[in-house]
Protein backbone atom coordinates (compact mmCIF):
# COMPACT_ATOMS: atom_id res chain seq x y z
CA UNK A 1 0.00 0.00 0.00
CA UNK A 2 3.06 2.48 -0.21
CA UNK A 3 4.01 4.09 -3.13
CA UNK A 4 0.81 6.57 -3.84
CA UNK A 5 1.84 9.59 -1.89
CA UNK A 6 4.18 11.75 -4.32
CA UNK A 7 5.21 15.12 -4.76
CA UNK A 8 5.43 16.55 -8.00
CA UNK A 9 8.91 17.78 -7.77
CA UNK A 10 8.67 19.56 -11.06
CA UNK A 11 6.14 22.05 -9.69
CA UNK A 12 7.93 22.80 -6.56
CA UNK A 13 9.56 25.75 -5.55
CA UNK A 14 13.65 25.55 -4.96
CA UNK A 15 13.21 26.13 -1.00
CA UNK A 16 10.02 23.63 -0.89
CA UNK A 17 12.41 21.24 -2.83
CA UNK A 18 15.27 21.42 -0.04
CA UNK A 19 12.46 21.10 2.73
CA UNK A 20 10.29 17.93 1.07
CA UNK A 21 14.17 16.50 0.51
CA UNK A 22 15.46 17.19 3.94
CA UNK A 23 12.18 16.05 6.17
CA UNK A 24 12.38 12.66 3.82
CA UNK A 25 16.54 12.61 4.83
CA UNK A 26 14.91 13.03 8.30
CA UNK A 27 12.43 10.21 8.36
CA UNK A 28 15.58 7.77 7.06
CA UNK A 29 18.17 9.27 9.64
CA UNK A 30 15.51 8.62 12.52
CA UNK A 31 14.33 5.17 11.11
CA UNK A 32 18.03 3.98 10.98
CA UNK A 33 18.44 5.30 15.02
CA UNK A 34 15.35 3.80 16.14
CA UNK A 35 14.90 0.42 14.20
CA UNK A 36 18.26 0.21 12.70
CA UNK A 37 19.73 -0.28 9.23
CA UNK A 38 17.03 -2.57 8.31
CA UNK A 39 14.47 -0.34 9.10
CA UNK A 40 16.56 2.53 7.11
CA UNK A 41 15.32 -0.09 3.99
CA UNK A 42 11.60 0.78 4.55
CA UNK A 43 11.95 4.48 3.68
CA UNK A 44 9.77 5.57 1.79
CA UNK A 45 7.70 9.17 0.67
CA UNK A 46 4.18 8.28 1.96
CA UNK A 47 5.71 8.64 5.37
CA UNK A 48 6.86 12.00 4.47
CA UNK A 49 3.64 13.44 3.53
CA UNK A 50 2.71 12.52 7.14
CA UNK A 51 5.78 14.25 8.71
CA UNK A 52 5.03 17.98 6.77
CA UNK A 53 1.61 17.56 7.08
CA UNK A 54 1.90 17.15 11.17
CA UNK A 55 4.64 19.55 11.48
CA UNK A 56 2.94 22.48 9.73
CA UNK A 57 -0.38 21.84 11.68
CA UNK A 58 1.40 21.63 14.75
CA UNK A 59 4.71 23.76 14.02
CA UNK A 60 7.16 22.07 15.14
CA UNK A 61 10.76 22.44 15.26
CA UNK A 62 13.28 21.24 13.71
CA UNK A 63 16.45 19.99 14.17
CA UNK A 64 18.55 20.34 11.53
CA UNK A 65 21.41 17.26 11.22
CA UNK A 66 24.32 17.74 8.81
CA UNK A 67 25.33 14.12 7.97
CA UNK A 68 26.81 12.11 4.52
CA UNK A 69 24.92 9.77 2.37
CA UNK A 70 26.25 6.65 1.46
CA UNK A 71 24.35 7.14 -1.77
CA UNK A 72 25.66 10.26 -2.54
CA UNK A 73 28.68 10.69 -0.96
CA UNK A 74 30.89 13.73 -1.41
CA UNK A 75 27.66 15.90 -0.16
CA UNK A 76 26.88 16.89 2.81
CA UNK A 77 22.85 16.37 3.45
CA UNK A 78 20.63 18.22 5.93
CA UNK A 79 18.06 16.40 7.87
CA UNK A 80 15.17 17.69 9.82
CA UNK A 81 13.73 16.14 12.81
CA UNK A 82 11.49 16.99 14.92
CA UNK A 83 8.24 14.81 17.22
CA UNK A 84 6.45 14.18 13.55
CA UNK A 85 10.00 12.49 12.28
CA UNK A 86 9.92 9.76 15.20
CA UNK A 87 6.13 9.04 14.86
CA UNK A 88 5.73 8.57 11.58
CA UNK A 89 9.41 6.37 11.77
CA UNK A 90 7.35 4.18 13.94
CA UNK A 91 4.20 4.03 12.29
CA UNK A 92 6.48 3.07 8.96
CA UNK A 93 7.74 0.13 10.84
CA UNK A 94 4.28 -0.94 11.93
CA UNK A 95 2.62 -0.88 8.51
CA UNK A 96 5.83 -1.83 6.57
CA UNK A 97 6.14 -5.24 9.25
CA UNK A 98 2.35 -5.82 8.14
CA UNK A 99 3.23 -5.63 4.27
CA UNK A 100 5.87 -7.84 4.67
CA UNK A 101 3.71 -10.33 6.31
CA UNK A 102 1.23 -10.11 4.53
CA UNK A 103 3.64 -10.87 1.13
CA UNK A 104 5.24 -13.75 2.69
CA UNK A 105 1.66 -15.25 2.95
CA UNK A 106 0.29 -14.55 -0.51
CA UNK A 107 3.31 -15.19 -2.18
CA UNK A 108 5.21 -17.31 -0.13
CA UNK A 109 8.33 -14.49 -0.12
CA UNK A 110 11.30 -15.39 1.67
CA UNK A 111 13.60 -12.76 2.19
CA UNK A 112 9.83 -10.37 2.89
CA UNK A 113 9.58 -13.31 5.81
CA UNK A 114 13.27 -12.80 6.97
CA UNK A 115 12.89 -9.05 6.83
CA UNK A 116 9.65 -9.29 9.17
CA UNK A 117 11.15 -11.68 11.67
CA UNK A 118 13.91 -8.86 11.71
CA UNK A 119 11.53 -5.89 12.63
CA UNK A 120 9.57 -8.50 15.26
CA UNK A 121 10.89 -7.04 18.16
CA UNK A 122 10.68 -2.88 17.25
CA UNK A 123 7.18 -3.72 16.32
CA UNK A 124 7.06 -4.95 19.70
CA UNK A 125 8.22 -1.79 21.45
CA UNK A 126 5.76 0.15 19.31
CA UNK A 127 2.64 -1.42 20.14
CA UNK A 128 3.82 -1.06 23.37
CA UNK A 129 4.00 2.99 22.37
CA UNK A 130 1.00 3.49 21.09
CA UNK A 131 -1.61 0.37 21.36
CA UNK A 132 -4.34 2.11 19.51
CA UNK A 133 -3.09 2.73 16.33
CA UNK A 134 -1.18 -0.98 16.29
CA UNK A 135 -4.41 -2.24 17.34
CA UNK A 136 -6.12 -0.29 14.46
CA UNK A 137 -3.78 -1.96 11.72
CA UNK A 138 -4.72 -4.83 13.32
CA UNK A 139 -8.08 -4.78 13.11
CA UNK A 140 -7.59 -3.55 9.70
CA UNK A 141 -5.51 -6.77 8.52
CA UNK A 142 -8.20 -9.32 10.04
CA UNK A 143 -11.16 -7.21 8.40
CA UNK A 144 -9.54 -6.50 4.45
CA UNK A 145 -8.81 -10.42 4.67
CA UNK A 146 -12.39 -11.20 5.35
CA UNK A 147 -14.15 -8.99 2.92
CA UNK A 148 -11.42 -9.95 -0.09
CA UNK A 149 -12.61 -13.42 0.47
CA UNK A 150 -16.41 -12.60 0.57
CA UNK A 151 -15.52 -10.66 -2.86
CA UNK A 152 -16.89 -7.50 -1.59
CA UNK A 153 -18.78 -5.14 -4.48
CA UNK A 154 -19.36 -2.27 -2.14
CA UNK A 155 -16.11 0.52 -2.74
CA UNK A 156 -16.76 2.50 -0.10
CA UNK A 157 -17.13 -1.09 2.37
CA UNK A 158 -13.77 -2.19 1.07
CA UNK A 159 -11.73 0.91 0.83
CA UNK A 160 -13.10 2.15 3.99
CA UNK A 161 -11.07 -0.28 5.84
CA UNK A 162 -7.99 1.19 4.53
CA UNK A 163 -9.88 4.22 5.17
CA UNK A 164 -10.23 4.06 8.57
CA UNK A 165 -6.81 2.62 9.73
CA UNK A 166 -4.98 5.24 8.19
CA UNK A 167 -7.55 7.91 9.92
CA UNK A 168 -6.49 6.19 13.63
CA UNK A 169 -2.22 6.50 12.51
CA UNK A 170 -3.22 10.50 10.86
CA UNK A 171 -4.93 11.00 14.46
CA UNK A 172 -1.60 11.14 15.61
CA UNK A 173 -2.59 12.89 19.36
CA UNK A 174 -5.73 12.68 21.01
CA UNK A 175 -6.60 16.52 20.77
CA UNK A 176 -8.56 19.44 18.97
CA UNK A 177 -7.02 17.93 15.94
CA UNK A 178 -7.76 14.29 15.91
CA UNK A 179 -11.44 14.11 14.19
CA UNK A 180 -10.26 16.33 11.41
CA UNK A 181 -6.81 14.47 10.85
CA UNK A 182 -8.71 11.15 10.99
CA UNK A 183 -11.20 12.62 7.80
CA UNK A 184 -8.03 13.89 6.32
CA UNK A 185 -6.25 10.19 6.65
CA UNK A 186 -9.74 8.41 5.83
CA UNK A 187 -10.14 9.65 2.26
CA UNK A 188 -6.43 9.73 1.61
CA UNK A 189 -6.88 5.79 3.10
CA UNK A 190 -9.67 5.15 0.17
CA UNK A 191 -7.68 7.18 -2.21
CA UNK A 192 -4.45 4.34 -1.66
CA UNK A 193 -6.60 1.53 -1.67
CA UNK A 194 -8.56 2.31 -4.94
CA UNK A 195 -5.87 3.53 -6.59
CA UNK A 196 -3.73 0.19 -5.91
CA UNK A 197 -6.92 -1.60 -6.82
CA UNK A 198 -6.65 0.14 -10.05
CA UNK A 199 -3.66 -0.39 -11.11
CA UNK A 200 -3.50 -4.28 -10.42
CA UNK A 201 -7.01 -4.30 -12.28
CA UNK A 202 -5.67 -6.32 -15.67
CA UNK A 203 -3.00 -8.07 -13.49
CA UNK A 204 -6.24 -9.20 -11.26
CA UNK A 205 -8.91 -10.58 -14.03
CA UNK A 206 -6.24 -12.35 -16.13
CA UNK A 207 -5.28 -14.54 -12.79
CA UNK A 208 -8.72 -14.01 -12.03
CA UNK A 209 -7.92 -12.62 -8.06
CA UNK A 210 -10.19 -10.49 -6.66
CA UNK A 211 -10.46 -6.76 -7.45
CA UNK A 212 -12.93 -4.56 -6.39
CA UNK A 213 -13.63 -3.04 -9.65
CA UNK A 214 -13.99 -5.96 -10.98
CA UNK A 215 -17.57 -5.99 -11.41
CA UNK A 216 -17.64 -2.43 -12.14
CA UNK A 217 -15.56 -3.01 -15.43
CA UNK A 218 -18.10 -5.33 -16.41
CA UNK A 219 -21.03 -4.22 -16.12
CA UNK A 220 -19.83 -0.81 -17.83
CA UNK A 221 -16.29 -1.49 -19.34
CA UNK A 222 -17.04 1.82 -21.79
CA UNK A 223 -17.93 4.33 -19.02
CA UNK A 224 -15.41 2.53 -16.61
CA UNK A 225 -12.00 5.03 -17.13
CA UNK A 226 -14.54 8.05 -16.51
CA UNK A 227 -15.99 6.45 -13.66
CA UNK A 228 -13.28 5.28 -11.62
CA UNK A 229 -11.40 8.63 -12.23
CA UNK A 230 -14.64 9.97 -10.95
CA UNK A 231 -14.52 8.21 -7.87
CA UNK A 232 -10.80 8.46 -7.18
CA UNK A 233 -11.53 11.97 -7.32
CA UNK A 234 -14.30 12.48 -5.19
CA UNK A 235 -11.91 10.96 -2.63
CA UNK A 236 -9.37 13.30 -3.03
CA UNK A 237 -11.70 16.11 -3.28
CA UNK A 238 -12.89 14.77 0.32
CA UNK A 239 -9.08 14.85 1.60
CA UNK A 240 -8.51 18.36 0.08
CA UNK A 241 -11.32 19.91 1.78
CA UNK A 242 -10.13 18.85 5.32
CA UNK A 243 -6.42 19.98 4.91
CA UNK A 244 -7.92 23.04 3.86
CA UNK A 245 -10.20 23.44 6.91
CA UNK A 246 -7.21 22.76 9.16
CA UNK A 247 -5.01 26.34 10.03
CA UNK A 248 -1.99 25.36 8.37
CA UNK A 249 0.09 28.06 7.06
CA UNK A 250 3.92 26.11 7.22
CA UNK A 251 4.77 24.15 4.34
CA UNK A 252 0.95 24.57 2.79
CA UNK A 253 2.69 24.53 -0.65
CA UNK A 254 3.89 21.43 -0.47
CA UNK A 255 1.26 19.73 0.95
CA UNK A 256 -1.01 21.11 -1.72
CA UNK A 257 1.08 20.00 -4.55
CA UNK A 258 1.09 16.65 -3.05
CA UNK A 259 -2.96 16.83 -2.57
CA UNK A 260 -3.68 18.21 -5.95
CA UNK A 261 -1.22 16.98 -8.33
CA UNK A 262 1.94 14.77 -6.71
CA UNK A 263 -0.60 12.44 -5.75
CA UNK A 264 -1.50 11.60 -9.94
CA UNK A 265 1.70 10.71 -9.99
CA UNK A 266 0.89 6.73 -9.87
CA UNK A 267 -2.50 7.31 -11.86
CA UNK A 268 -0.37 9.68 -14.99
CA UNK A 269 2.26 6.49 -15.21
CA UNK A 270 -0.65 4.11 -15.63
CA UNK A 271 -2.23 5.64 -18.06
CA UNK A 272 0.99 6.74 -19.93
CA UNK A 273 1.69 3.02 -20.04
CA UNK A 274 -1.56 2.08 -21.29
CA UNK A 275 -1.17 4.41 -24.12
CA UNK A 276 2.49 3.46 -24.92
CA UNK A 277 1.02 -0.41 -24.96
CA UNK A 278 -2.19 0.36 -26.89
CA UNK A 279 0.65 1.69 -29.47
CA UNK A 280 2.23 -0.83 -30.26
CA UNK A 281 -0.51 -3.41 -30.48
CA UNK B 1 -21.73 33.24 21.34
CA UNK B 2 -20.16 36.18 19.63
CA UNK B 3 -19.55 36.70 15.85
CA UNK B 4 -16.85 34.26 14.89
CA UNK B 5 -15.56 36.90 13.06
CA UNK B 6 -15.54 39.53 15.73
CA UNK B 7 -13.80 36.94 17.68
CA UNK B 8 -11.07 36.56 15.84
CA UNK B 9 -10.60 39.79 14.46
CA UNK B 10 -11.21 39.43 11.03
CA UNK B 11 -13.67 40.76 8.21
CA UNK B 12 -16.24 38.08 6.99
CA UNK B 13 -14.38 39.07 3.49
CA UNK B 14 -11.36 37.61 4.67
CA UNK B 15 -9.39 35.14 3.23
CA UNK B 16 -8.56 31.71 4.16
CA UNK B 17 -5.02 32.52 4.46
CA UNK B 18 -6.11 35.72 6.62
CA UNK B 19 -8.34 33.73 9.00
CA UNK B 20 -5.57 31.14 9.67
CA UNK B 21 -2.85 33.93 10.30
CA UNK B 22 -4.93 35.41 12.68
CA UNK B 23 -6.19 31.85 14.42
CA UNK B 24 -2.57 31.23 15.01
CA UNK B 25 -1.66 34.47 16.18
CA UNK B 26 -4.57 34.58 18.85
CA UNK B 27 -4.38 30.85 19.64
CA UNK B 28 -0.55 31.68 20.67
CA UNK B 29 -1.69 34.43 22.67
CA UNK B 30 -4.37 32.40 24.76
CA UNK B 31 -2.66 29.46 24.97
CA UNK B 32 -2.56 28.10 28.21
CA UNK B 33 0.74 27.15 28.21
CA UNK B 34 1.78 30.82 27.52
CA UNK B 35 -0.50 32.18 30.29
CA UNK B 36 0.69 30.11 33.54
CA UNK B 37 1.82 32.88 34.95
CA UNK B 38 -0.52 35.28 34.33
CA UNK B 39 -2.91 36.95 36.73
CA UNK B 40 -6.22 34.85 35.43
CA UNK B 41 -4.92 32.24 33.96
CA UNK B 42 -8.84 31.10 33.49
CA UNK B 43 -9.70 34.18 31.54
CA UNK B 44 -6.98 33.17 28.93
CA UNK B 45 -8.61 29.47 28.74
CA UNK B 46 -11.88 30.48 28.36
CA UNK B 47 -10.55 32.92 24.98
CA UNK B 48 -8.40 30.31 23.73
CA UNK B 49 -11.65 28.04 23.48
CA UNK B 50 -13.31 30.96 22.04
CA UNK B 51 -11.09 31.47 19.59
CA UNK B 52 -10.64 27.81 19.02
CA UNK B 53 -14.12 27.30 18.23
CA UNK B 54 -14.47 30.42 15.79
CA UNK B 55 -11.98 29.00 13.57
CA UNK B 56 -13.82 25.98 13.53
CA UNK B 57 -16.82 27.72 12.80
CA UNK B 58 -15.88 29.86 10.06
CA UNK B 59 -13.74 27.29 7.98
CA UNK B 60 -16.74 24.86 8.02
CA UNK B 61 -19.17 27.91 7.32
CA UNK B 62 -16.76 28.56 4.17
CA UNK B 63 -16.38 25.71 2.82
CA UNK B 64 -20.04 24.98 2.52
CA UNK B 65 -20.46 28.59 0.80
CA UNK B 66 -18.48 27.06 -2.13
CA UNK B 67 -18.89 23.38 -2.37
CA UNK B 68 -21.52 21.15 -0.67
CA UNK B 69 -21.02 17.81 1.05
CA UNK B 70 -19.72 19.08 3.81
CA UNK B 71 -18.72 18.70 7.61
CA UNK B 72 -21.95 19.50 10.16
CA UNK B 73 -21.47 20.80 13.38
CA UNK B 74 -19.54 18.47 15.05
CA UNK B 75 -20.63 19.44 18.37
CA UNK B 76 -23.36 16.95 18.96
CA UNK B 77 -21.81 14.80 15.56
CA UNK B 78 -21.56 10.93 16.33
CA UNK B 79 -18.72 8.69 16.19
CA UNK B 80 -18.59 9.36 11.92
CA UNK B 81 -19.56 13.11 12.11
CA UNK B 82 -15.98 13.45 11.41
CA UNK B 83 -16.46 12.21 7.68
CA UNK B 84 -17.71 15.56 6.09
CA UNK B 85 -21.28 15.38 5.80
CA UNK B 86 -24.58 16.95 4.46
CA UNK B 87 -24.35 20.98 4.86
CA UNK B 88 -25.07 22.53 1.50
CA UNK B 89 -27.84 25.06 2.47
CA UNK B 90 -28.10 25.26 5.69
CA UNK B 91 -28.03 21.76 6.42
CA UNK B 92 -30.44 18.81 6.66
CA UNK B 93 -33.02 20.44 9.49
CA UNK B 94 -33.63 23.52 7.03
CA UNK B 95 -34.81 21.31 4.33
CA UNK B 96 -36.75 18.97 5.52
CA UNK B 97 -38.73 21.96 6.58
CA UNK B 98 -40.96 22.49 3.41
CA UNK B 99 -41.49 18.77 3.12
CA UNK B 100 -41.64 17.88 6.19
CA UNK B 101 -45.34 18.66 6.54
CA UNK B 102 -46.96 16.81 3.30
CA UNK B 103 -44.65 13.45 3.98
CA UNK B 104 -43.81 12.89 7.40
CA UNK B 105 -47.65 11.57 8.33
CA UNK B 106 -46.91 8.83 5.37
CA UNK B 107 -43.40 8.51 6.34
CA UNK B 108 -42.84 4.87 8.05
CA UNK B 109 -41.54 5.32 11.33
CA UNK B 110 -37.78 4.13 10.36
CA UNK B 111 -37.86 6.98 8.23
CA UNK B 112 -38.48 9.40 10.56
CA UNK B 113 -36.12 7.85 13.00
CA UNK B 114 -33.79 8.26 9.94
CA UNK B 115 -34.36 11.82 9.75
CA UNK B 116 -33.78 12.45 12.96
CA UNK B 117 -30.38 10.54 13.30
CA UNK B 118 -29.05 12.45 10.73
CA UNK B 119 -29.85 15.88 12.08
CA UNK B 120 -27.92 14.96 14.98
CA UNK B 121 -24.76 13.58 13.27
CA UNK B 122 -25.69 9.59 14.26
CA UNK B 123 -24.89 8.65 10.55
CA UNK B 124 -24.65 5.54 11.34
CA UNK B 125 -27.52 4.55 12.97
CA UNK B 126 -29.57 6.37 9.90
CA UNK B 127 -28.56 4.12 7.80
CA UNK B 128 -29.22 0.93 10.09
CA UNK B 129 -32.70 2.22 10.08
CA UNK B 130 -33.07 3.30 6.13
CA UNK B 131 -31.83 -0.53 5.82
CA UNK B 132 -34.59 -1.82 7.52
CA UNK B 133 -36.89 -0.91 4.88
CA UNK B 134 -37.22 -3.34 2.39
CA UNK B 135 -36.43 -2.88 -1.04
CA UNK B 136 -40.04 -2.82 -2.80
CA UNK B 137 -40.74 0.44 -0.08
CA UNK B 138 -37.90 2.33 -1.48
CA UNK B 139 -39.01 5.65 -2.78
CA UNK B 140 -36.86 8.73 -3.80
CA UNK B 141 -37.23 9.75 -0.63
CA UNK B 142 -35.55 6.93 0.46
CA UNK B 143 -32.92 7.59 -1.92
CA UNK B 144 -31.88 10.89 -1.14
CA UNK B 145 -31.84 10.04 2.96
CA UNK B 146 -29.98 6.96 2.55
CA UNK B 147 -27.69 9.46 -0.04
CA UNK B 148 -27.28 12.34 2.82
CA UNK B 149 -26.66 9.77 5.72
CA UNK B 150 -24.43 7.60 3.33
CA UNK B 151 -22.00 11.13 2.55
CA UNK B 152 -21.91 11.58 6.23
CA UNK B 153 -20.40 8.37 7.04
CA UNK B 154 -18.00 8.20 4.98
CA UNK B 155 -19.39 6.22 1.91
CA UNK B 156 -19.22 9.46 -0.62
CA UNK B 157 -19.36 6.51 -3.54
CA UNK B 158 -22.37 5.20 -2.31
CA UNK B 159 -23.64 8.59 -1.48
CA UNK B 160 -23.31 9.83 -5.22
CA UNK B 161 -25.29 6.63 -6.52
CA UNK B 162 -28.55 7.42 -4.72
CA UNK B 163 -28.41 10.96 -5.10
CA UNK B 164 -28.76 9.92 -8.82
CA UNK B 165 -31.02 7.57 -8.13
CA UNK B 166 -33.31 9.83 -6.13
CA UNK B 167 -33.21 12.37 -9.14
CA UNK B 168 -33.88 9.77 -11.42
CA UNK B 169 -36.80 8.90 -9.73
CA UNK B 170 -38.08 12.19 -8.81
CA UNK B 171 -36.95 14.73 -11.58
CA UNK B 172 -38.73 17.82 -10.10
CA UNK B 173 -37.31 17.92 -6.78
CA UNK B 174 -34.74 20.85 -6.32
CA UNK B 175 -33.84 19.40 -3.08
CA UNK B 176 -32.59 16.07 -4.47
CA UNK B 177 -31.51 17.77 -7.59
CA UNK B 178 -29.08 20.39 -5.40
CA UNK B 179 -27.62 17.78 -2.96
CA UNK B 180 -26.52 15.70 -6.05
CA UNK B 181 -24.63 19.26 -7.63
CA UNK B 182 -23.31 20.24 -4.44
CA UNK B 183 -21.72 16.37 -4.19
CA UNK B 184 -20.71 16.59 -7.76
CA UNK B 185 -19.36 20.51 -7.29
CA UNK B 186 -16.38 19.03 -4.93
CA UNK B 187 -14.85 17.19 -8.04
CA UNK B 188 -14.84 20.30 -10.21
CA UNK B 189 -13.41 22.46 -7.03
CA UNK B 190 -10.30 19.73 -6.77
CA UNK B 191 -10.07 20.05 -10.28
CA UNK B 192 -9.83 23.77 -10.31
CA UNK B 193 -7.12 23.59 -7.95
CA UNK B 194 -4.98 21.06 -9.41
CA UNK B 195 -5.47 23.26 -12.47
CA UNK B 196 -1.95 25.13 -11.70
CA UNK B 197 -0.39 22.07 -12.07
CA UNK B 198 1.62 20.74 -14.58
CA UNK B 199 0.90 16.66 -15.06
CA UNK B 200 3.51 14.80 -12.45
CA UNK B 201 5.22 12.19 -14.29
CA UNK B 202 8.78 12.79 -13.37
CA UNK B 203 8.09 11.76 -9.76
CA UNK B 204 8.40 7.70 -10.36
CA UNK B 205 11.49 8.60 -11.88
CA UNK B 206 13.13 10.19 -8.99
CA UNK B 207 12.21 6.84 -6.57
CA UNK B 208 14.93 6.62 -3.86
CA UNK B 209 17.51 4.31 -4.98
CA UNK B 210 17.60 2.31 -1.56
CA UNK B 211 13.91 1.81 -1.59
CA UNK B 212 13.66 0.83 -5.06
CA UNK B 213 16.97 -1.44 -5.22
CA UNK B 214 15.62 -3.00 -2.22
CA UNK B 215 12.25 -3.97 -3.04
CA UNK B 216 14.00 -5.24 -6.49
CA UNK B 217 16.55 -7.25 -4.35
CA UNK B 218 13.43 -9.02 -2.65
CA UNK B 219 11.31 -9.67 -5.29
CA UNK B 220 13.90 -11.11 -7.50
CA UNK B 221 14.18 -13.51 -4.64
CA UNK B 222 10.56 -14.63 -5.30
CA UNK B 223 12.32 -17.02 -8.22
CA UNK B 224 12.58 -19.68 -5.63
CA UNK B 225 14.90 -23.16 -6.61
CA UNK B 226 11.91 -25.42 -6.67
Amino acid sequence: MFGYIYVNRKELSEEDRKDYQSYYCGLCQVLKKSSGMKAQMLLNYDMTFLIILLSGLYELENKEEEFFCPLHPGKKKIAYINEATQYASDMNVVLSYHNLLDDWQDEKNYPKHVMSLMLKKDYARISRKYPRQVEAVEAYMRKLNMLENKRETNLDAIAGLTGEMLGEIFAWKDDIWSEELHCLGFYMGKFIYLMDAYEDLEKDMRKKEYNPFESMVKNDPRDFDTLSKLILTSMMSECSKSFERLPILQHASIIRNILYSGVWSKYEYIQAKKKKRRKSQ
Amino acid sequence: MRNPYEVLGVSPGATDEEIKKAYRKLSRQYHPDANVNSPHPEIAEEKFKEVQQAYTQIMKEKQQGYAGGYQNGSAQSGPYGAYGSYGGFGGFGDFTGQSEQRSQQNDPVNMQAAMNYIRNGYYKEALHALNDIPMGQRSARWYFFSAVANQGAGNNVVAQEHAQQAVAMEPSNMEYRQFLQNLQFGGTWYQNMGSSYQRPVSGLSRMCAIWCGFMMFLNCCCFRPF
